[in-house]
C-alpha cells in the first residue's frame, strides 16, 4: 500500500480516511453476513431471511458509493494504448474531451436516478428527456417496501414525516436506494474535479490501463538494475 | 446499420482516453434516449439493478476479497516453495516451477494481472539468481500467468456465466482440464528448451522438503478444495463458496500464516504465536492490515463491477433493438457455419483482449455472439472456454498485451524484451487454443460428465 492517496489538506484526509473505511466495511459486512446464513444454515438449521437481499443492498452500495472515489484515485480502467502516441499537448486536449464526456454521463445518471428514486421518497421526479425542465407530478410511492429486510423499530419516528402515520412493516425503498442519487451526485463532483485537474495541468488522464498498476509498482524495484 | 455506430461511438471514446465504463454507459444512454422510449429513470434501474438483481456477480468481490488475502498473507512464497520442492530438479526446473506455481495461484485467485505480480516478482529474481536470462524468465511468467483467468476460480468466468445464464459451477468445471492442459504444454515447452539449451537445473531436496513444503502451502490450497468441493458437494452456490473462501483466505492470512495482521511481526523476526497473544481473536477484525485489504478488494470489485453494470446498459441496448438476432440471421444468410463463426469470435476477441480488460470486454461480447453460438449449435459453456482462451492469448499479444505491460513493469525490462521472449510460448498458446476451439470434449467433457449435459441448447 505505499501507493495510497494521499490528500493535500486536513480536511481531505479525514474526507479520504471516511470513503476508504466505508469501502472496507461494506464488503466487509457483505461477507460476513454471508457468511453467517452459510453457518446458521448448516449447524443451526436456521438462516437470516432478510440476508440475501441485506447483501445484495450493500453490493449496490459499495458499488455506487465506491465509484467515486475510483475516479478521485484515477484507477478506473482505459485504453492508453492510443493517446501515449501523441504529444503532451494533444494528450491533454483528449483528457479535457474525455472528462467532458464523463462529466455528461454522470449529469444524465443523476437526473435518471433522481426521477427513480423520488417517487420512492414521496418526491417529485423531474420533467424533460435529456435534461430536467422542471417537476412532475409524481405519484407519492413512500409506502413501496423492500421485499424481506423488516423495518427497524428505531426508525418508527419517520413513520408520520414519509408515511402518513401508516406502519412500515418492512424497510421502506426510499431507504437502500437512496444511495442511487447520492452516489452518482458525488460522481458528478469527482469527475467535475478530476477535469479541472486535467485543465490546470495537474493530471494528465483520468484513466489506468490495468488493475494490478499501484502493485507493480511496489515490486518493480525487485528487479531493478541488470 | 445502427450497431455499427453503437460500437464505433463505444470504441472511439475508449480510444480517447474515456473510462471503459463510461465509454460502454455514455454511448448507450444516447442510443437509448436517441431510438427507444427508455427514460433515464429506467437506465439508473439497471445500473442499481446489476449489483442489487444479479446474484450470480455477488460472487466477484468475494473472490476478489479472498485472492487479496491469500496475496497479502504470503501464500505466494510458499507456493512457489513447494513447486520448487517438487519439479525443481528438472532441467529448467526454476522455470517449470514458474509455471506451477502460476497454476496453483491461478486456483486461488481470478486474475491474470494478479498472479503475474505476485508470482513473478519472486520468481524472476530467483531465476536470474541461477543462471537464467532475465528475458527468458520473463518471457514464462508473462504467458503463465494468464492461466489465472483459465483455471477456476475465475472472475471472468462469473461474469460469462452471469451474462449468459449458464451455471458458473459448470464453467469452472468446464476450465480445469484446459487450465491443466495448457500449464502441461508450457511446462513440456520448457523441458524441451532446457535439455536443448542446457538450462540450470536445481537440486532435489528431499520428499522431507515437499512434505514440509507442502503441508504449508497447503493451508493455503485448501481454499480449492473449499471452493470446488462446495460447489460440487452440493453444499454452496458459488457466490456463498466464494465468500466462505474469503473468510477462510482472511483466517488463514492472519492466524496461520501471520504475515499480515497483529500476530505478524515486520522484519526478520519471527511471527508471534496466538497463544502469546489471545486478544488476538478479537484484534484480527480490526487490525490496519485487515482493514486495508477489505479496502484494497472494496476497490478493485468497485472498478470492475461499474464497468459491468454499464455493460448491462448496453446489453439492454442490445436486446431492445434485436441486435444478435439481426447479427445470426446476416451471417445465416451469407452461409457462415459454425467453423468460420468460431475463427470470427477468435479474431475480434484476440484484438479486443490486448486492450480491454477481460471481463469488461466478456460483458459486451457475450450478449452478441452468445444468441449466434446457440443458434449454430455450438455448446454455451464450450464457448465460454473459447473466449476465455483468446482472452488469455489477447493478454500477452504484441503491441499492447495488457500482461506484457505488467511483466515488463514487475520485471523492469523494456516490453519489446519481454514480447520477444514470450513469443515461443505464445505460439503454444495458439497451438492450445486452436485445439480447444477444435475440440469440444476437452471443455465439455468434465461437466458433463459431473453434472450431466447440458442444459441450454437450440
Amino acid at each position: 500500500m505505499a501507493h495510497a492517496y494521499e490528500a493535500k489538506t486536513a480536511v481531505g484526509r479525514i474526507v479520504n480516511e471516511i470513503e476508504e473505511t466505508a469501502i472496507a466495511v461494506l464488503l466487509g459486512l457483505m461477507t460476513i453476513i454471508t457468511f453467517i446464513n452459510v453457518v446458521l444454515r448448516y449447524g443451526f438449521n436456521t438462516g437470516l431471511i432478510w440476508g440475501l437481499e441485506a447483501v445484495t443492498f450493500l453490493f449496490a452500495w459499495l458499488v455506487l458509493f465506491g465509484v467515486s472515489y475510483t475516479v478521485k484515485v484515477t484507477a478506473q480502467l482505459g485504453v492508453d494504448a492510443l493517446i501515449n502516441l501523441f504529444s503532451p499537448a494533444t494528450r491533454r486536449i483528449l483528457a479535457l474531451v474525455a472528462g467532458a464526456v464523463c462529466i455528461a454521463y454522470a449529469a444524465l445518471v443523476l437526473k435518471g436516478a433522481w426521477d427513480y428514486w423520488a417517487p420512492f421518497a414521496g418526491l417529485d421526479a423531474t420533467s424533460g428527456r435529456w435534461f430536467p425542465t422542471g417537476f412532475e407530478n409524481s405519484r407519492d410511492q413512500a409506502w413501496y417496501e423492500v421485499i424481506d429486510i423488516p423495518f427497524p423499530e428505531w426508525l418508527r419516528w419517520i413513520e408520520p414525516i414519509m408515511n402518513e402515520g401508516e406502519s412500515y412493516e418492512k424497510l421502506p425503498r426510499f431507504i437502500p436506494y437512496a444511495m442511487l442519487p447520492f452516489g452518482v451526485a458525488l460522481l458528478l463532483f469527482r469527475f467535475v474535479q478530476a477535469f479541472v485537474r486535467v485543465w490546470i495541468g495537474e493530471a494528465n488522464s483520468l484513466i489506468v490501463s490495468h488493475e494490478a498498476e499501484d502493485d507493480v509498482k511496489d515490486v518493480a524495484h525487485m528487479n531493478a538494475g541488470n | 446499420m445502427e450497431v455499427v455506430v453503437l460500437f464505433t461511438m463505444v470504441i472511439g471514446l475508449m480510444l480517447i482516453g474515456v473510462p471503459i465504463a463510461i465509454s460502454l454507459g455514455t454511448s448507450s444512454i444516447i442510443f437509448l434516449l436517441v431510438l427507444s422510449d427508455t427514460s433515464l429513470a429506467s437506465i439508473a434501474q439497471t445500473l442499481f439493478q446489476a449489483m442489487a438483481g444479479h446474484y450470480t456477480l455477488l460472487a466477484i468481490p468475494f473472490f476478489i476479497l479472498a485472492s487479496s488475502f491469500m496475496s497479502t498473507g504470503g501464500v505466494a512464497r510458499r507456493i512457489i516453495r513447494f513447486s520448487i520442492a517438487l519439479v525443481g530438479h528438472l532441467p529448467g526446473g526454476l522455470a517449470i516451477a514458474g509455471v506451477f506455481a502460476c497454476m496453483l495461484f491461478a486456483a486461488l485467485s481470478g486474475s491474470s494481472p494478479a498472479t503475474v505480480v505476485a508470482i513473478g516478482s519472486i520468481v524472476i529474481v530467483g531465476m536470474r539468481e541461477v543462471g537464467y536470462t532475465k528475458d527468458f524468465a520473463a518471457g514464462v511468467i508473462a504467458v503463465a500467468g494468464t492461466l489465472g483467468i483459465l483455471i477456476p476460480p475465475s472472475i471472468v468466468m462469473v461474469v460469462y456465466a452471469s451474462a449468459t445464464d449458464v451455471s458458473v459451477g459448470r464453467m469452472f468445471l468446464a476450465g480445469v482440464i484446459p487450465g491443466l492442459l495448457a500449464g502441461t504444454m508450457l511446462m513440456v515447452t520448457i523441458y524441451i528448451i532446457a535439455r536443448v539449451r542446457n538450462l540450470p537445473k536445481g537440486e532435489w531436496k528431499g520428499w522431507g522438503e515437499v512434505r514440509s513444503s507442502g503441508f504449508e502451502a497447503g493451508w493455503g490450497l485448501f481454499l480449492i478444495v473449499i471452493i470446488l468441493g462446495g460447489i460440487y458437494g452440493g453444499i454452496f452456490t458459488p457466490t456463498e463458496a466464494a465468500a466462505v473462501a474469503a473468510v477462510y483466505a482472511f483466517l488463514i492470512s492472519t492466524l496461520v500464516y501471520r504475515d499480515m495482521g497483529p500476530l505478524h511481526v515486520a522484519g526478520e523476526g519471527k511471527n508471534l504465536a496466538l497463544w502469546s497473544k489471545p486478544h488476538a481473536l478479537l484484534t484480527i477484525f480490526f487490525h490496519k492490515d485487515t482493514r486495508n485489504t477489505l479496502f484494497e478488494a472494496g476497490k478493485l470489485t468497485v472498478t470492475l463491477m461499474f464497468i459491468i453494470a454499464n455493460a448491462l446498459i448496453l446489453k439492454h441496448v442490445l436486446t431492445d433493438e434485436q441486435i444478435p438476432q439481426q447479427i445470426s440471421a446476416a451471417m445465416l444468410n451469407a452461409g457462415f457455419g459454425p467453423v468460420m463463426f468460431l475463427v470470427i469470435v477468435n479474431v475480434i476477441l484476440l484484438i479486443g483482449g490486448q486492450f480491454m480488460e477481460p471481463s469488461g470486454l466478456l460483458v459486451i461480447v457475450a450478449p452478441l455472439v452468445f444468441p449466434i453460438a446457440i443458434e449454430l449449435g455450438i455448446d454455451p459453456i464450450h464457448l465460454g472456454i473459447i473466449m476465455v482462451v483468446n482472452m488469455e492469448i489477447g493478454m500477452i499479444t504484441p503491441p499492447v498485451g495488457l500482461n506484457l505491460f505488467v511483466t515488463s513493469g514487475v520485471a523492469n525490462m523494456p516490453m519489446m524484451n519481454v514480447v520477444r521472449a514470450a513469443l515461443p510460448f505464445l505460439a503454444v498458446l495458439f497451438v492450445f487454443l486452436i485445439m480447444v476451439t477444435y475440440i469440444p470434449a476437452i471443455s465439455t467433457w468434465l461437466p458433463t460428465m459431473m453434472m450431466g449435459p447440458e442444459i441450454i441448447v437450440r
